[in-house]
């Protein structure tokens, strides 16, 4: 088994049109084409650290301002968690819990660890690495409900001085995380999971 | 240019890559509703679903007519202490904006609205075309890539669970009703994912590919 790399082809990950590695664009679909290259990980990594900066003000300022006839109450992710443990809805207490920490904080550590495991050469089982790279590019959207959430109150609970919802400045950084680790996410490129690195092996694999 | 086109088609025909693993195999023949898996990896390489043109072209054409009732409708009310308020999606987002909420209005803007409008009319209209012999392919095959690229940032998905959780987070404290463009948006949640999975890429591209 070879691949289209060694062959001297280039893949469009796009449109799946195979073309010579000298060709710049898809003749089929005009994306760019570009070829395994482990340079692509200063993208992900460079997405992976812009996403943990704009995590930690998402979850440490309120994400909602609850206005109401006794005052202004304000509410971060964790703190919007805990109110509704405490109302019993434990369902939708954990629907928010895994979308806005779970998933962030286990995708964080996933591309991490694809990242190192490539540019380090760790003896990783590939296909378990793969199927950690399709999770991750699955789930990662789904954090976005928090934000759908406030947008929806906000938009909503206006009844002037009885009670409002406004949105805090730590739904900003949240909703840009999200965007940034799924920016990430994508820029891994997953044919660099089934790279064989060295020579040695190159030379097994022919035998 | 003839000929950089012809070596392509040719190299084409007979052999596919591996998106996931870039492994390079002999191009399989598959009957309609067979797809094939590669080897090293396991992933999809090639896949050809049964009528996925039609089916697609449908659910696209059910997408947007729901889309259109979702922005069009009142999708949710609340009443308290004798104050009412009832919203559409649209008015959602101007709220937004109008409240100095600029950022929040165009996120939500962009990912309940334009970007699933953008990825329904794309691949409808691509899916329309695609076999008759309007229009370039070129043209065929920037809607499909465009189409595809949006495909995660269409997040009217995401919404309506962000909508179904602040239906349980205010239900103590105001009477919330939902509209006809909430079983709108619900509909048009089911008939995208339909039409998304109903949707054959790599049929389409050996379509645009064989008319070069």
């Amino acid at each position: 088994m070879r691949t289209a790399t060694e062959a001297g082809l280039v893949l469009c990950r796009s449109c799946g049109t195979l073309s010579d590695v000298a060709e710049g664009r898809c003749t089929v679909c005009g994306a760019t084409l570009r070829r395994p290259d482990r340079r692509g990980l200063q993208a992900v990594w460079a997405y992976w650290l812009a996403g943990i900066l704009a995590y930690i003000p998402g979850n440490i300022l309120p994400i909602m301002l609850t206005q109401s006839v006794s005052g202004v109450s304000e509410s971060t992710i964790l703190g919007g968690v805990v109110t509704l443990l405490h109302h019993g809805s434990y369902g939708i207490a954990a629907v928010i819990f895994i979308a806005s920490i779970g998933v962030p904080v286990s995708k964080f550590m996933v591309i991490a660890w694809l990242a190192l495991s490539i540019q380090k050469g760790w003896s990783v089982n590939n296909h378990q690495r793969h199927r950690a790279h399709q999770a991750i590019e699955f789930i990662g959207r789904w954090s976005m409900i928090d934000v759908f959430v406030v947008a929806a109150l906000a938009a909503l609970i206006q009844v002037g001085g009885l009670m409002s919802i406004a949105p805090g400045i730590g739904v900003n950084a949240f909703a840009m995380s999200v965007v940034l680790t799924m920016f990430s996410a994508m820029s891994l490129d997953p044919r660099l999971i089934w790279d064989r690195p060295s020579q040695e092996s190159r030379i097994t694999d022919e035998h | 240019m003839t000929n950089r086109r012809a070596t392509i088609q040719a190299l084409n025909e007979r052999y596919v890559a591996c998106q996931s693993c870039d492994a390079l195999w002999p191009r399989p023949q598959l009957e309609p509703g067979q797809r094939a898996r590669c080897p090293r990896c396991h992933s999809v390489v090639l896949a050809n679903k049964t009528r996925g043109v039609e089916r697609t072209t449908a659910l696209m054409l059910a997408s947007l007519v729901v889309y259109i009732v979702a922005i069009a409708f009142p999708f949710m009310s609340m009443e308290r202490a004798g104050l009412s308020n009832e919203i559409s999606v649209i008015d959602a987002v101007t709220i937004l904006w109008s409240n100095g909420m600029g950022v929040l209005a165009i996120t939500t803007g962009l990912l309940i609205l334009l970007f699933p409008l953008t990825r329904v009319v794309m691949i409808l209209v691509l899916h329309a075309v695609v076999h008759r012999r309007l229009g370039k392919p070129a043209h065929h095959a920037f809607l499909l890539r465009i189409g595809q690229m949006i495909e995660p940032w269409a997040m009217a998905d995401i919404f309506m669970i962000g909508v179904i959780v602040s239906l349980v987070k205010v239900g103590s404290l105001a009477r919330i009703e939902v509209g006809p463009a909430f079983w709108a948006m619900s509909a048009l949640i089911v008939f995208m994912a339909m039409g998304t999975s109903a949707t054959c890429r790599d049929t389409v591209w050996d379509m645009l590919r064989q008319r070069l």
